[in-house]
């Protein structure tokens, strides 16, 4: 039922379930990444259960990577912004 | 020890978000002689008896591939697995697969899946209480 002149709504509608799936593939796509670089730094020889020091050394993985992150971002935006156009 | 390993190895897959979708096999040309050398779509009506029967609605060659799809990612998981947990578990090749390599392998493949999970929870904290986060990690 589109009203005349205005959005269809089923065309919004599959857009927004598209943004949602696309996020969901981006957020699963950052864990894949995480599991990399956290894998290597995190666990030596996997034991029967993920130990208390794993876990510690994983949430601090995921931590410090995004800060990491966020701090290179904002170095590059300073950068940018001295540089000029 | 190795079969339930297997089992939560098929849980992996679902974890990982990959959704198997039917692949809609598309129309095959015919190639019996030179005049019938066009594309061949069943109609709605059309028995599925001529040799253009498999086409898109063969519910039976949707589930084939479905089946060989999922076989498919299954061995690559398993390729994945294998490459990482020889790096962590094997240190010198034996005579035989030693019982201390085995049980390092099943718990290799199990902390895998649980580090995934702890990972995943993680990040969901992360997010939930710094929104400035998803911004700058989408670029």
């Amino acid at each position: 039922m589109a009203e005349p002149g205005g959005p269809d709504p089923a065309v919004s509608e599959l857009q927004r379930l598209v943004a949602a799936e696309q996020q969901r593939a981006q957020f699963t796509a950052q864990v894949h990444n995480f599991m990399d670089v956290c894998w290597d730094k995190c666990v030596d020889k996997p034991g029967s259960k993920l130990d208390s020091r794993t876990e510690g050394c994983l949430a601090s993985c995921v931590e410090r990577f995004i800060d990491t992150t966020l701090s290179i971002t904002n170095r590059f935006a300073q950068i940018v912004q001295k540089g000029g156009h | 020890m190795l079969r339930a390993c297997a089992v939560r190895t098929i849980s992996l897959l679902s974890m990982r978000g990959e959704v198997i979708v039917p692949h809609r096999a598309s129309c095959w040309q015919t190639r019996e002689g030179r005049s019938r050398r066009r594309a061949v779509c069943p109609e709605p009506g059309m028995e599925a008896s001529s040799p253009a029967g498999l086409a898109a609605t063969d519910p039976q060659l949707q589930h084939f591939i479905e089946v060989e799809t999922q076989k498919q990612r299954f061995q690559q998981l398993v390729h994945q697995m294998t490459e990482l947990c020889w790096e962590k578990c094997m240190d010198k090749p034996g005579p035989k697969l030693d019982s201390r390599a085995e049980t390092c392998f099943v718990n290799c493949v199990e902390r895998f899946i649980d580090t995934s999970q702890f990972i995943l929870n993680r990040l969901e904290q992360t997010q939930k209480s710094k929104s400035a986060f998803s911004e700058s990690l989408s670029d």
